[in-house]
């Protein structure tokens, strides 16, 4: 178990005179224990982060700390981690028990007793013990999945990497390993780093979450503080699905005005003084169908979700979408009013994307700190 | 109007075609699916029977028959009438039974032979490989620059002519060839590549090993590319060091490739025949005549002897396929 402190991160990986910034100034630091997600799209930078934490990847600036160890320089093999790859990475040549303790066999004293309880009782645990003197292969993604985690486990590292272990398996499978992986962290309470492109895998399963974007860190925080309080347009329309609604309006004095006639009257011009033109954001859940009101919208598609609907209406050029009320079949070509709170609404910097205003609606009694 | 006429032209060829067609598919008896078929891969039987079915069956046929010459007279002939054929006697043959095989256990030279064609082998092939692999590792390796131009240089021999480069080794390894000047200027004597039984043999491992490393490392190359590169990164985050992953991960990797080399190169070796006969002829005083090269004189040098050229030909085919057996079944899939 140990602190992970990343400091001013750098990694460029240059290809004949051709240099790529994959990671920029990266600034981080994971606590004993936590669970700490890498969230962004593709190509932003998060698992290259992973890989320099690794070993796997030469860091070209900057340094990583393991507690109070310095492990900048040292090879993957001297760091003490342990990592779960996307594809798994078993040894196809050894069975599961092999692969499980592959590891502690080159890395550690142990002896060879030792080592095969110690993989029998991790086995146990994640419920393969049939399946040990199995080859990868004759195994199904799921169980492969458990095989790569048990390889992870056995080891009792110092810090847990993993590579989005969970986007090869289907959606049930994956929804059932994230409840387990999570449980499983707690209860070995290891210091872990995870990566997933995946925004809801990242909202539930960390203790905080790092949002990054073309190499750099955008926000670190809880998952709902990164959500309700994004520091800038990036992170607000990443995290939260379907998306937030993002529109420019112009400002004058107190009221917004935006396309096909959008208006909008502040009673807090605050954020917006001194500005001309502003991003406007709302959440879909916090748009409301109203009847009458000033701001229309046409309905394109209804998506009914069972226990909710996805309302998709146009406002002129804009889509909007608003999570409404099952019961709520507006049709589709129907012009429907819409109107959402003060409190709920995002209002970012036109050209930086900054976050000028998030929201300040009170976290409900029930879910908040009260509750506890 | 021209076009018109041409395209009546046309319809008119056409239509006469189809007759055609019809008239022909109504005359010839129909085939059964399954015929047709047959008949369809009957080509390739033909070919396989006329060509490598009867050479095959012939020789082991030869091979319990001394040859006497070639066979005039007929071995049996067809009359029907106004259709007369007759099948020639390919050979004057007398038939010894086991006589041949026999013989061969007291022949000195083919225990020479057999023992020449192992030794060679049992050199020539461990280090051909070993250097494949060398070079193959080397050049999947990260650090090294203009990977193409050395694998193509390594692999160039590959395309080079059998007798013309065993030629070109013959005149460098002469006694006043370019190799042996090359030693003496560093110093050293001129070594007798051809006359000692040493070091022709070993002039011929050079020769072969020259001319097949390149293809090996090939295939070796082509194999190592397909070990996904995170297994050694899953090794190297399991605590693995070079040579654990070499050990761990790309020996066991590799190993179906591997196999595929090592039986090939052995058959290849074991086969030799160009290399000796045209560098060494087969000397000195039979050190590197190989089995191949004994059956090719025994068959068509001096007074022909075709049977027991045949039987050595059936030994030497059940060895090689012995052998052969014996390294898939040991380094097979487990």
């Amino acid at each position: 178990m140990a602190r992970i402190d990343i400091t001013d991160l750098v990694k460029v990986y240059d290809s004949g005179d051709e240099s790529i910034v994959a990671v920029e100034d990266l600034d981080l630091g994971v606590k004993d224990g936590e669970f700490l997600v890498l969230v962004g799209p593709s190509g932003c930078g998060k698992s290259t982060t992973l890989r320099c934490i690794a070993g796997l990847e030469d860091v070209t600036e900057g340094s990583i700390h393991f507690g109070d160890r310095e492990v900048t320089d040292l090879r993957g093999s001297e760091r003490d981690v342990a990592m779960v790859f996307q594809n798994y990475a078993l040894y196809p040549h050894m069975t599961v028990r092999q692969n499980i303790g592959f590891g502690l066999k080159l890395s550690s004293s142990l002896p060879s007793a030792e080592i095969a309880e110690r993989v029998e009782s991790v086995a146990e645990m994640l419920g393969i013990t049939p399946l040990l003197d199995d080859k990868p292969k004759e195994l199904s993604g799921g169980q492969q999945q458990r095989v790569a985690l048990g390889r992870a486990i056995v080891r009792e590292p110092a810090v847990f990497l993993m590579d989005e272990p969970l986007s090869n398996l289907d959606a049930k499978l994956r929804a059932e390993m994230r409840t387990e992986l999570q449980e499983l962290q707690h209860d070995l309470d290891v210091t872990t780093v995870y990566v997933t492109h995946d925004q809801t895998e990242a909202m539930a399963m960390g203790d905080r979450i790092a949002v990054m974007n073309d190499g750099i860190l955008q926000q670190v925080g809880p998952p709902e503080d990164v959500y309700r309080s994004p520091a800038n347009e990036f992170v607000a329309t990443f995290i939260g699905s379907p998306s937030i609604n993002l529109l420019t309006a112009e400002v004058d004095g107190t009221t917004l005005s935006g396309p096909a006639g959008f208006t909008y009257e502040l009673s807090n011009p605050e954020p917006v003084e001194g500005r001309s033109r502003v991003r406007v954001g709302v959440r879909p859940e916090d748009i409301t169908l109203v009847k009458g009101g000033s701001n229309r919208a046409t309905v394109s598609v209804v998506e009914p979700m069972g226990n909710e609907n996805f309302c998709y209406m146009e406002l002129g050029e804009h889509e909007l979408t608003a999570r409404i009320d099952p019961t709520l079949r507006p049709q589709a070509g129907e012009e429907v009013a819409f109107a959402f709170d003060e409190s709920a609404l995002y209002l970012f910097d036109v050209d930086t994307g900054e976050a000028l205003k998030t929201k300040t609606d009170a976290v409900a009694a029930g879910i908040g700190t009260e509750a506890r | 109007m021209s076009t018109k006429h041409t395209s009546d032209g046309y319809h008119r060829l056409w239509d006469r075609f189809r007759s055609f067609r019809r008239e022909l598919t109504e005359r010839t008896p129909s085939l059964t699916r399954s015929q047709v078929a047959y008949l369809l891969i009957s080509p390739f039987f033909v070919l396989f029977g006329l060509f490598l079915l009867f050479p095959i069956v012939y020789t082991i046929y030869l091979s319990f028959f001394e040859y006497q010459g070639v066979g005039d007279g007929r071995l049996f002939y067809v009359d029907l009438g106004p259709i007369f054929f007759e099948v020639p006697r390919i050979a004057e043959l007398q038939f010894v039974g086991f006589g041949n095989y026999t013989s061969m256990l007291a022949d000195g030279l083919f225990w020479q032979s057999m023992f020449n064609t192992t030794y060679i082998l049992a050199i020539q092939v461990p280090i051909m490989i070993g250097l494949a692999l060398a070079l193959a590792l080397a050049l999947n390796a990260g650090f090294v620059r203009f990977k193409g131009v050395f694998r193509t240089a390594i692999a160039l021999p590959v395309s080079a002519n059998i007798v013309a480069y065993s030629t070109i080794f013959l005149i460098l390894f002469n006694e006043t060839g370019f190799i042996n000047y090359l030693l003496s200027v560093v110093g050293v004597q001129p070594i007798e590549w051809m006359r000692s039984e040493f070091w022709a043999r070993k002039t011929i491992v050079g020769a072969v090993t020259w001319r097949w490393t390149g293809y090996n490392m090939i295939i070796l190359l082509a194999g190592l590319q397909t070990i996904p590169q995170q297994l050694y990164e899953a090794a190297e985050i399991d605590g693995a060091s070079r040579w654990e992953k070499f050990r761990y991960v790309t020996l066991p990797q590799l190993k179906p490739v591997l196999l595929f080399v090592v039986v090939l190169s052995t058959i290849g070796t074991f086969k030799l025949f160009a290399e000796p006969y045209v560098i060494t002829g087969g000397g000195p005083t039979n050190a590197t005549i190989t089995i191949v090269q004994y059956i090719y004189e025994e068959a068509f040098v001096g007074s022909p002897n075709l049977g027991y050229a045949s039987a050595l030909t059936v030994v030497f085919v059940a060895i090689v396929s012995v052998i052969s057996i014996v390294q898939i079944k040991i380094g097979g899939d487990d």
